[in-house]
């Protein structure tokens, strides 16, 4: 019986680690995905704002479009954690 | 409020002989937007020609050159300048012939020394650069040249080098490089030169130099200090004419752009032998006092005219119609794009929402606190407009901050006692001991979409205004309709995500009896108004429908008020944890002099963690909370580019009449 009870500890325990992992991969993995999405477009927007510095505003908007990867691999760790 | 200043078209036709006075006239008043006459335009311009400057412009432009190259190199400019108090234009005017060439030749006298001595400090830098490879060398120096039939070599070699050849050489080792210098006759120079080559030997210049080289150094290093002496004494006296001269000097820029832009707007005008026309922009509401004046100081021969707008040809100037509290949220519309004139100008909007989401991210009051003490303090330094309107949208954004601080009980990231957080927690449990219940994250989570629905169907009711207000026909029902589908799409997929499941903090529409196919009333009104949207989106423009995931991605774009605000509190947790925690409670148990140098640490960490996350919070709250209303927001409305309504005329600073 206290065998068994030791068993089930453990595999809450690791249940909660591989939650854990799981949540550390999500937001990683999409940080990594956002920041190649955002390499290439934020060399060319500031290439861009050096010539005219009008568009600005449009270019930083197009920056930070990738960025909404990262925010649902933000939602998907905080909701396996809480 | 959410439409900028109404503009009129005003047409001023009027002899020559009294452009001086109207342009002066129209300068002072500064309303007037000059649209600028382009030959060959219109039919009804023909015969008019762009006018020629007033008399004496190129004069006055040939001043103002010279005048800026002195401010220019004293490095003055007016925007670091406090205006202490105005000149007045006669009297400056006089001081312009009389004082100004003195001061401007002084000026000119001192760059010019300045940059002899620049000049000659280099000079003597090199000689002692070249100099120094040679400080080993124990003969005079006068020995290493001047030989018709014995080449001298000189220059660094990794290791000695053995040289078949017959010759002399010197060789000193030291840490900086290995100095060889051979002495070979001409004959063998070829083959020692290879032999050389191949040891890696880099050649220095042989310096034409008499005496020892340290004796040559010592020399010329005190010649150095000398003119650097000289230096300091020059930029002093720069420094002290600066200080002395800098008011009189922008007074007279001031001045003088004023005469150049007075005498050069005819350029912008249309003007035969005898007259002249003007055409631009003016206020709604100045048109007749700028009317009426123009008349009068033409000795009413000037005819001013409205003329009527086309709203899809002409290209009306923008200028913002705010309130004071929203007026310097125009910076961030301006770094978007100014609104079009036919546009709704959601200044006010973003001036109310950005400190709320700003807030909601960074909701701290010890933060807030540090944020709205360096905005204040920030006035002082920085000047202009731009950094003005920029530090009161700060102050406005630390201000909502400190109250969402009290919200959320938050300070430091330590829990306020005494305080209940209305809002649901964001404490974290960090180093075990957060008390409470932990952060109550999928509260944050719902109320986050919440925003984001709500925000997300202004923007679209937004758009249905601006396509009412701005398009016409046919396409201009599709166009509300379109706008229409997308808020309906929205709410369709929430009433069918309502009824197949439970959510906290929303509405519970699990409860209806299935009706057809096993979906529910609810269910059914949704996914009615989704294929309907869907059918109004299309039927603007069937690419559009590729943009439909974009519903789903925008709302749960806001979750990263939650996000963005969660990280900044488990930093500001972990770095309470790691400072008193880890660092000083320790200490405190049984304290020691090691100990209390350790506490220091802990308060040094304490300082600097809260420091970085304050920055790290101004950056992610400011950001964040823009992005979401440049993407999420602006897209579902706004399209901007309108023209700046910049008035001929100067704000004047530093002069007076």
């Amino acid at each position: 019986m206290a065998e068994l009870d030791v068993a089930v500890q453990v595999a809450e325990a690791s249940q909660l680690g591989m939650k854990a992992l799981g949540a550390g991969l999500a937001v990683g993995l999409t940080g990594i995905g956002t920041g190649l999405a955002e390499m290439s477009i934020g060399s060319a927007a500031v290439g861009a704002t050096a010539e005219n510095k009008d568009v600005f505003g449009l270019v930083l908007l197009l920056t930070v479009i990738p960025e909404t990867i990262v925010i649902f691999g933000l939602v998907v760790g905080l909701l396996l954690l809480f | 409020m959410f439409t900028p200043e109404q503009m009129s078209r005003i047409l001023i036709a009027a002899p020559r002989d009294v452009m001086v006075p109207v342009i002066s006239e129209l300068y002072r008043r500064r309303l007037f937007h000059i649209e600028d006459f382009v030959e060959d335009d219109h039919e009804e311009y023909e015969g008019y020609r762009i006018g020629h400057p007033v008399e004496g412009a190129g004069e006055t432009s040939k001043e103002l050159l010279r005048l800026r190259s002195v401010t220019s190199a004293f490095s003055i400019r007016p925007d670091d300048i406090e205006p202490s108090q105005r000149l007045s234009a006669s009297r400056l005017k006089d001081q312009i012939e009389t004082e100004l060439p003195a001061i401007e030749r002084e000026g000119e006298e001192l760059l010019a020394t300045r940059s002899g001595l620049e000049n000659q400090a280099k000079e003597l830098e090199q000689k002692i650069d070249q100099l120094t490879p040679f400080t080993g060398v124990p003969i005079d120096l006068s020995f290493l040249y001047g030989y018709r039939t014995i080449s001298v070599l000189a220059g660094s070699v990794p290791k000695k080098v053995e040289i078949g050849a017959p010759h002399e050489e010197y060789y000193v080792e030291s840490k900086t490089g290995n100095l060889l210098i051979v002495a070979v006759p001409n004959e063998y120079r070829p083959d020692v030169e290879r032999t050389l080559l191949d040891a890696q030997f880099q050649a220095v210049a042989i310096p034409q130099e008499s005496g020892l080289a340290t004796e040559r150094i010592a020399e010329y290093s005190a010649r150095l200090d000398a003119v650097r002496r000289e230096m300091d004494d020059v930029s002093s006296r720069i420094d002290s004419q600066r200080e002395k001269h800098a008011g009189f000097l922008v007074a007279c820029d001031e001045l003088l752009s004023m005469d150049v832009e007075r005498a050069e707007a005819p350029l912008r005008f249309a003007t035969t032998d005898h007259a002249f026309i003007a055409e631009g922009w003016v206020p709604s509401e100045s048109v007749a006092a700028l009317s009426e004046s123009i008349t009068e100081v033409s000795g009413r021969r000037a005819f001013v005219t409205e003329l009527p707008i086309d709203k899809g040809k002409d290209v009306v100037p923008v200028e913002y119609n705010n309130v004071s509290f929203a007026r310097p949220s125009q910076l961030l519309l301006d770094v978007y794009s100014r609104p079009k004139y036919t546009e709704i100008d959601p200044t006010l909007l973003v001036s109310i929402v950005f400190p709320i989401f700003f807030g909601l991210i960074l909701g701290d009051v010890g933060y807030g606190l540090i944020l709205l003490v360096t905005s204040l303090a920030l006035r002082k330094f920085m000047k202009g407009d731009d950094a003005k309107m920029l530090l009161a949208v700060l102050r406005n954004a630390s201000i909502s901050s400190i109250i969402f601080g009290f919200l959320y009980s938050e300070f430091l990231g330590f829990p306020i006692p005494g305080v209940y957080a209305t809002l649901p927690a964001r404490h974290l449990n960090i180093g075990g001991e957060a008390g409470g219940h932990g952060p109550a994250v999928p509260e944050l989570m719902i109320m986050s979409v919440w925003i984001g629905i709500a925000y997300i169907t202004l923007g679209r009711i937004l758009g249905v205004v601006n396509h009412a207000r701005q398009d016409h026909g046919s396409h201009r029902i599709f166009a509300i309709l379109a706008n229409l589908g997308w808020i309906m799409v929205m709410w369709g997929i929430l009433l069918m995500i309502w009824s197949a499941f439970p959510m906290p903090l929303m509405p519970d529409l699990t409860g209806f009896p299935p009706l057809i196919l096993g979906l529910s009333l609810p269910a059914i009104l949704g996914a009615v108004m989704i294929v309907l949207g869907i059918v109004f989106i299309a039927k603007e423009s069937a690419l559009e429908i590729v943009e439909l995931p974009t519903i789903l991605s925008h709302v749960l774009s806001f979750a990263r008020l939650v996000g963005v605000g969660l990280s900044s509190v488990a930093i500001a947790m972990v770095v309470n944890f790691i400072a008193i925690g880890l660092i000083i409670e320790p200490q405190l148990e049984n304290l020691t002099i090691f100990g209390v140098i350790i506490i220091i640490v802990g308060v040094v960490v304490f300082l600097i963690g809260h420091l970085m996350n304050a920055i790290l919070g101004m950056l992610g709250g400011g950001l964040q909370s823009l992005r979401l209303h440049y993407v999420e927001f602006f897209t579902k409305f706004y399209k901007g580019g309108g023209k700046k309504y910049s008035p001929f005329g100067m704000k004047r600073r530093f002069t007076e009449d």
